[in-house]
């Protein structure tokens, strides 16, 4: 079903997934190119935890999808907002983020149940990242280049202000005292984590692909931590 | 021509590429020395190559500088071993 919720910048689309009451799980997608790569495995992963009646949503964030923001306009902190207004608009169920790459850099402003975060990362790896496709691209890509321009920055064919790249600097996965949080990685990575599964990250994929035995794994995960967390 | 460079890396590069561009194992256990790569496999653009870079790092526990990234590096498979293998034995 698509749903819609209103953020102080304005209205934003809403995919919801599952029963209307309940826990529910509001996914933060990677940043930008990422996000289209990953996003099959997201739908299917949500499909699959509305099957074991936990609800779901998967919102666009000002400048992305059906946004009538351009790209360019988007900062991280609009993020922040639209992210927990769109927990708001979940009312008062349980609500846990599922947090996904970058995602998990926008998490930190609702009120969460707990946090859930596959392959989080800090915004100085996301800058990395960056500077690397730039690099990749053929662009100069030095820290002046990215932070001193005047015009959006091109990122995997996104547009991307150096405003909202400003706004990664320092920033970090929040892990707040008392909230359940909990860490799940993906292949080869060997960064702490509470569970890692061997599986090709879907945000590497060149071309998106379904990938329903990991979709299955991830929602699996998903649904029996936050039937701990509800104890 | 065969590659030059120790089995690990060779199957390495192999499973990172079929992983990151979507390769059947078949297709990528073909590439020789000389198959070419970029400009050659459309999957690979400026997402796929920092995805390959960073897979390799990952796996073979390497870091790779962004000024040591150019064309020819990537130009054929055996290029991209030989860059991998000098990498892993640094």
């Amino acid at each position: 079903m698509i749903d819609y919720y209103d953020w102080p910048g304005g209205r934003e689309a809403m995919l919801r997934f599952g029963p209307a009451d309940g826990p529910v799980v509001l996914v933060a997608m990677p940043f930008w190119e990422e996000a289209n790569r990953t996003r099959a495995v997201a739908v299917a992963m949500l499909r699959r935890l509305a099957d074991r009646g936990i609800g779901g949503a998967l919102p666009d964030w000002p400048g992305t999808g059906e946004s009538l923001i351009a790209t360019e306009q988007a900062s991280i902190m609009q993020w922040r907002d639209a992210h927990q207004a769109a927990a708001e608009a979940l009312g008062d169920r349980p609500c846990y983020a599922v947090s996904i790459r970058g995602g998990a850099l926008i998490d930190g402003f609702a009120l969460l149940a707990g946090r859930w975060h596959l392959t989080p990362m800090t915004g100085e790896a996301v800058l990395r990242d960056v500077i690397r496709v730039r690099a990749a691209a053929g662009l100069r890509g030095d820290e002046h280049g990215v932070f001193g321009a005047e015009s959006p920055v091109r990122v995997a064919g996104n547009r991307v202000s150096p405003h909202f790249l400003a706004g990664l600097a320092g920033a970090e996965p929040y892990d707040q005292p008392g909230v359940p949080r909990r860490v799940v990685r993906l292949g080869h990575d060997r960064a702490p984590a509470d569970r890692t599964i061997d599986a090709v990250p879907p945000w590497r994929r060149a071309e998106p692909q379904e990938d329903p035995e990991l979709a299955a794994l991830l929602a699996d995960d998903i649904a029996e931590w936050i039937a701990s967390c509800e104890g | 021509m065969e590659v030059q460079a120790s089995k690990d890396v060779v199957a390495t590069v192999r499973g990172v590429l079929a992983d990151v561009l979507g390769l059947s194992p078949e297709r990528v256990a073909g590439f020789d020395a000389e198959t070419p790569l970029f400009g050659a496999l459309p999957e690979l653009d400026s997402m796929a190559v920092a995805g390959v870079l960073t897979e390799l790092e990952d796996r073979l526990g390497i870091l790779i500088e962004d000024d040591e990234v150019d064309g020819e590096m990537l130009e054929t498979f055996g290029q991209l071993v030989a860059f991998a293998d000098a990498k892993a034995r640094a």
